[in-house]
């Protein structure tokens, strides 16, 4: 009847402005709420083969890359953003894989990223703390720095390594929060794991 | 706002109105007999309509409708009040939950970087203060209120920022699995954006409009909250960028990298991102508020067009075509930021039209010159009215000057609903 009227006059009634209220905030709880939980319920994780290669990004006239050495690594396809960080995981340990970019064109060395990394992980434990650092090389002969990295309840293996010019590198975490030691030691040389490939034409 | 100096030859008190850039009183009889619908606006304080007030109320759209309701300084139309109220609370709410969300998200990182993010919040007040101040001035005729512009940032700055990046966390996980995680390194940014961010946005702007019916009401004010509510949330993204910036660079030179985070989100990418964005979204609020919510369909479908543009212009900017180099780059910026001044060139030159169109009624029934009265449209128009009346007459002139434009940006609204 109403609407009737409403087509005879032209004049359309207006609409409660409840309707807009209801619909601007349930999309703020449907955005919000509802896309975590669905990805909470849903699988997280992406199986790699030992034979795959991770690209992890490039800077300056390197690219480098990951060749997991051991089968049943898994990437976490929520923490992972390709290209800037990546979350690996086998069993009870983790391998947190960050794709550095120096600012300003600075050439970054094996000890400015373990000074940095001192900082960067007292981001989420204040209580971090980097042990004393060994040189160690990747498996193609990149020169960098592996050592303990001591939070309050754990001990993980941390590692930086620079491109051969200095203008991107990668730092590693492998821990996890129910991996044991042996479970470390049983998959520790991922970390030497990355290889810097010369750029053809950069 | 300037005073120009007293000038006692151009005052000619005895012939209000006549004299060229003087605002006669409407409230005579010629008045009245102009807007007999609007003759209840008459029974305002004398002390409304300065910059920023609500005008004196909406007035009955069609001359149907009751006549308003009046609240402390908001005026409401009867039946808004209660959605007004509520969408304050969902205001509020909202941007509380997104204040400990952020709070949550950034704890850790402003404990280690003290010094930079003191650095970064610097940087982000100061573009904040240069949108905010931008934004509020381009609205043609008169700035939106203060308080109603501050709480359009607010809901950039914590609701949308707060929950967006929770809801993008959530939904770049999925992206991974759909598409696994090297093309959703690729694309998920571009997927994910403008669904989440956009809407996280537009949801603040519709709430404004439920909040403050009087100062959302067409699509002009639809861009200019837009635009108020991107520039918010580009304060607080970059603010969280610049942090993440530092971890992202190794700390190896924390402010270094927040300034030149900061600076390449600013000055290169600044003219083309979410207050761009936001304000062609905002635009399609304005769009179905000026037609309380129930739009014909060509009006529909403008602004879906508009939310659709708006969302079109995220995905292209987030997204890995044309590359990272610099042209690629200053493509996406232009696009957005064309794109936001074809809309908003578009509906500024509708609205000043309008608003013009009644000054230049209200100016013929009061007897002023047709270009007088049309330019009290512009700020500029009204100081120079203003500057050519004695000093002490000026409080009242002013006073009547923004009667006039009260009213004729209620008559605009009503133009636009006809």
């Amino acid at each position: 009847m109403a609407e009737a009227t409403e087509r005879e006059t032209g004049v359309r009634r207006p609409r409660s402005n409840w309707v807009p209220l209801g619909v601007a905030a349930g999309a703020v709880v449907l955005l919000g709420a509802g896309w975590p939980l669905l990805n909470a319920v849903t699988p997280s994780s992406q199986a790699l083969a030992s034979d795959d290669t991770v690209d992890l990004g490039s800077g300056g006239d390197y690219a480098a890359s990951l060749d997991l050495p051991q089968d049943g690594w898994n990437v976490d396809t929520t923490k992972t953003m390709a290209g800037q960080q990546y979350v690996f995981t086998r069993g009870p340990v983790e391998l947190d894989l960050v794709s550095i970019q120096p600012p300003g064109g600075m050439e970054a060395t094996p000890e400015d990223l373990w000074s940095g990394m001192e900082t960067t992980s007292r981001v989420d434990d204040a209580s971090a703390q980097l042990g004393e650092p060994e040189a160690a090389t990747t498996q193609d002969g990149t020169r960098g720095l592996v050592g303990d990295l001591r939070t309050q309840d754990r001990t993980e293996r941390a590692a930086v390594f620079p491109s051969p010019d200095g203008n991107f590198a990668v730092k590693m975490t492998l821990g996890g929060e129910n991996a044991t030691g042996a479970d470390l030691a049983s998959v520790e040389d991922v970390v030497e794991a990355v290889s810097f490939e010369h750029q053809e034409g950069s | 706002m300037s005073h120009a100096p007293h000038e006692p030859r151009k005052h000619t008190p005895g012939e209000p109105g006549t004299e060229e850039g003087q605002v006669p009183s409407q409230r005579g009889p010629d008045h009245e007999g102009v807007v007999p619908e609007d003759r209840t606006r008459e029974t305002e304080p004398a002390d409304r309509g300065q910059d920023d007030r609500e005008p004196a109320d909406h007035g009955p759209v069609g001359g149907e409708s009751p006549g308003p309701v009046h609240i402390g300084r908001g005026d409401h139309e009867p039946g808004q009040r209660l959605p007004a109220l509520a969408a304050l609370v969902v205001l509020a709410a909202a941007c509380a939950v997104g204040l400990v969300l952020l709070s949550t998200n950034m704890f850790g990182a402003l404990r280690v970087y003290a010094a930079p993010a003191v650095l970064a919040f610097l940087l982000c007040a100061l573009t904040y203060a240069v949108g905010f101040w931008i934004f509020r001035r381009i609205r043609p005729v008169r700035a939106p209120r203060l308080p109603v512009a501050v709480l359009a940032t607010v809901w950039g700055l914590l609701a949308a920022t707060g929950v967006a990046a929770y809801a993008n966390t959530g939904m770049g996980g999925l992206w991974g699995q759909i598409l696994g995680y090297e093309a959703a390194g690729a694309w998920g940014a571009a997927l994910t954006a403008p669904i989440n961010e956009e809407f996280l946005k537009l949801a603040g702007v519709v709430v404004i409009a439920v909040a403050f019916p009087h100062a959302l009401r067409g699509p002009i004010d639809g861009f200019i909250f837009g635009a108020l509510v991107g520039v918010g949330f580009e304060v607080t993204e970059n603010f969280l960028y610049a942090l993440h910036s530092i971890s992202q660079s190794g700390a190896l030179a924390p402010a270094t990298s927040v300034t030149e985070t900061t600076v390449i989100r600013v000055v290169l990418t600044g003219l083309g991102s979410h207050w761009a964005m936001s304000a062609i979204a905002g635009t399609a609020v304005g769009l179905l508020a000026a037609v309380a919510w129930r739009p014909g369909a060509r009006r529909a479908l403008a602004a879906v067009g508009l939310v659709l543009l708006a969302m079109l212009g995220h995905f292209f900017f987030d997204s890995p075509l044309l590359g990272e180099g610099l042209f690629g780059v200053a493509a996406k910026v232009a696009f957005v930021f064309l794109s936001a001044m074809a809309v908003y060139f578009t509906i500024r030159h509708t609205f000043r039209s309008r608003v013009k169109r009644s000054l230049s009624e209200q100016g013929k029934d009061l007897g002023m010159r047709r270009s007088d009265a049309k330019a009290l449209a512009s700020r500029r128009g009204r100081h120079k009215a203003l500057a050519s009346v004695a000093r002490p007459e000026r409080p009242e002139v002013r006073r009547r000057q923004e009667r006039m434009v009260e009213e004729a940006e209620d008559r605009a609204a009503r133009y636009a609903v006809n």
